[in-house]
């Protein structure tokens, strides 16, 4: 058996080798199915590490609290997405940050609530800034580094604000000499307290760009734009050890707060990453799908090419067939040729996939993700698709009449 | 063993067609063709030579009727039976030759071998062997559009034999031939039918009618005539396989079993009392030994 296989396999790979360009071609087009398979994959995977190290850097002692809707996730998205108000209506309340800050080793808890304004310097007006409210926790919790000034402070109706390092650029055209000055948010005046350093990674699990930020207090916030919606809540637990009784102890303690509402998630460790935008996860998977389809019509090819190799080649199954040859053996034979067709357009589409992931990570900071994962996806999705586009013509093939065959001519 | 019959053929019928379309290629066609014989078919266009070859050769079913090949009856096995068959027992040669023409003259003369479960270097030698009988070991890289159609009708004959089939089938292979390869490819279809190989052979030539020893004229798809020309006892007999086999002897069972036993039989009295002292001495002797009581057995 296996040196029936190592037959069929020279032999397909003869057949391959006489049919150079048709067989380039061929594979080109499940080369680019999956060329744009795996750049997809390794865009996913790379942001989702991305994360995963951003998680890691705060440390494992990281807790989120966030709101979940009763809806199933794609309605979500969409609802999100259609919506002029880009936030859903948030469960969280600042009460709940103060219940989980009473929580037994809870070491700090920073409720993230985005929203967005305009901010006016004495220089420049910007529409759509993120403004982000907070309370002083969250730099206990976030790997954020002030470059000028100092954090929010927990006093009540606190106008301080902190920028972030692009803002502060484009408001004042400075960083050095932003602490100090005023700012007027919805006719109120701010004072700028500290300014951020500039952010490396602009992905995160908080989905915020802190660059681009305006960081207050969230009781001020609260009370100067009137919409706070907590997107999530960032705890610090004292140690690592009990992450899963400090998360359901702090369960408990927002459902007493909120009498039996169990509108929330409580997540921790590599439960936190997850993609880190939903716009993000309807595009790659728009792109996935149209990678699918470009997939199939690249078997299609497969499937033309060697419904014509079997049509060129009937006299020679003729040959083949009377001198012993079963049609198991000619359907194997043309099954080999197709899925090596396809295996080797597999490979050569991996490769294209990689080097775009590459010139891609040139210009994003999405760095190319290999994983064995992606590999054997890789392999199987051609393995499929050799076999799927390859079994119809091998059957023609092995069906054929030996006598007929012998009679037919090229 | 009824005198080495190799071939029955009982009340054979082909038809095409149904209804008003209907005709028989073979009309209850009987023939009884033994081990050694050169038959030679010949008749008008339609008269159902050729149907009756591919029959013989497994490529076609008859519509109704038996087929024995060697006491076995395949008119009824599957499809995969009969590739198997086709491989192992039948050589054909072609008028067109029909080799492929994309791969060398060796990869062509190899090409049973391949169905058969050969590693590629035993049909590489094989195929190199069978060439080198017609002279054509020299060509063995060349493709076949390289070569005279003398040539490729002799590489033909090799691919046929390389397998050491016990038929041979040719569907009037010097038709497409001038009468100088014509003359060479018969000489070597003769050479290959005094080893000891059944030949069946479908022409239109009548000259050629002084190599076989039966000739058998067909008329709408029965026998009109049959002639033997060489009396059954007369018949070469078979020889023991010129190409070494990679694979166990079991396998062409039919070609050597008459040569085992001749060679077998004056060493049978000796070894059955020295095995039992020296049994772990010689288990080569022993095994020979015990498969040659079994057979006593069963002739007492």
């Amino acid at each position: 058996m296996a040196l029936l296989v190592r037959t069929h396999y020279r032999l397909a790979r003869a057949a391959i080798k006489d049919n150079r360009t048709r067989s380039f071609l061929t594979c080109l087009g499940i080369a680019i199915g999956v060329a744009s398979i795996i750049l997809i994959l390794s865009l996913m995977g790379s942001i989702s590490n991305l994360v995963k190290e951003q998680t890691k850097e705060i440390g494992a002692d990281l807790i989120v609290v966030r709101p979940s809707s009763t809806k199933d996730n794609v309605t979500n998205i969409v609802e999100e997405l259609t919506s002029a108000n880009s936030f859903q209506k948030s469960n969280l309340a600042i009460s709940d940050v103060k219940a989980i800050k009473n929580v037994e080793h809870v070491a700090a808890a920073a409720p993230i609530a985005v929203s967005t304004n305009t901010v006016e310097s004495e220089k420049n007006t910007f529409d759509s800034v993120p403004i982000l409210g907070t309370n002083s926790d969250f730099i206990k919790i976030e790997p954020l580094a002030l470059r000028y000034g100092s954090f929010l402070t927990d006093t009540e109706d606190s106008k301080s604000v902190i920028l972030g390092h692009t803002l502060s650029l484009a408001l004042f055209n400075t960083i050095n000499s932003t602490v100090g000055k005023t700012i007027n948010i919805m006719g109120e005046k701010f004072m700028v307290a500290g300014v951020l350093d500039e952010i490396e990674k602009s992905i995160n699990f908080d989905n915020v760009d802190f660059d681009n930020a305006l960081i207050m207090d969230i009781n001020s916030l609260d009370k100067y734009t009137g919409s706070t919606q907590i997107q999530q809540i960032n705890v610090k637990a004292e140690n690592t050890d009990s992450l899963a009784t400090i998360s359901s102890d702090i369960r408990s303690a927002i459902e007493n707060q909120k009498q039996g509402d169990k509108n929330f998630t409580v997540t921790y460790g590599d439960d936190i990453t997850h993609p880190a935008s939903n716009l993000f996860t309807i595009v790659s998977g728009m792109l996935a799908i149209v990678a699918g389809i470009s997939l199939i019509v690249g078997g299609i090819g497969v499937m033309n090419i060697m419904l014509v190799s079997v049509a060129e080649r009937t006299h020679e199954i003729g040959i083949r067939k009377a001198v012993g040859a079963s049609s198991r053996n000619i359907l194997i034979q043309f099954l080999f040729e197709a899925l090596i067709l396809s295996i080797l357009g597999g490979i050569f589409g991996l490769v294209l996939g990689y080097i775009l992931a590459f010139l891609l990570s040139v210009i994003t900071p999405f760095a190319p993700y290999i994983s064995w994962q992606i590999l054997a996806v890789t392999f199987l999705t051609t393995l499929v698709v050799g076999i799927i586009f390859g079994i119809y013509p091998a059957l023609k093939a092995a069906s054929k009449n030996p006598i007929d065959s012998l009679k037919h001519y090229r | 063993m009824s005198e080495n019959i190799l071939i029955e053929l009982k009340g054979l019928t082909k038809r095409y067609g149904y209804g008003d379309t209907e005709s028989y290629a073979l009309k209850d066609f009987d023939l009884t063709i033994k081990r050694g014989e050169f038959i030679m078919i010949m008749g008008p266009s339609g008269c159902g030579k050729t149907t009756l070859l591919n029959i013989i050769g497994l490529l076609d079913r008859a519509s109704k009727g038996e087929y024995i090949l060697n006491g076995e009856n395949v008119a009824g096995i599957s499809a995969r039976r009969q590739a198997k068959l086709r491989a192992k027992k039948i050589g054909f040669v072609f008028q067109n030759f029909n080799l492929i023409e994309d791969l060398t003259v060796i990869d062509n003369v190899a090409l049973p071998l391949v169905y058969t479960g050969y590693s590629k270097t035993a049909q590489l030698k094989n195929a190199s062997n069978a060439l080198k009988r017609f002279h054509l070991n020299e060509r063995e890289y060349y493709l076949p559009y390289q070569l005279s159609g003398g040539q490729q009708q002799r590489v033909a004959i090799a691919r046929a034999i390389v397998g050491d089939p016990e038929i041979i089938l040719a569907d009037e292979p010097t038709g497409n031939l001038d009468s100088r390869s014509s003359h060479i490819v018969m000489e070597e279809l003769k050479a290959i039918h005094e080893e000891g190989n059944t030949i069946i052979m479908v022409t239109h030539n009548p000259s050629l009618t002084s190599y076989a020893t039966r000739v058998i004229n067909m008329l709408d798809g029965q026998i009109d005539t049959d002639v033997k020309t060489v009396a059954d006892a007369n018949l070469p007999q078979p020889i023991s396989v010129k190409i070494k086999k990679r694979k166990k002897v079991e396998e062409s069972e039919f070609v050597s079993m008459p040569t085992d036993e001749i060679k077998k039989e004056p060493t049978e009295e000796e070894p059955t009392e020295e095995d039992e002292s020296k049994e772990p001495a010689k288990p080569k002797k022993k095994r020979k030994k015990s498969k040659n009581n079994k057979k006593d057995r069963r002739n007492k």
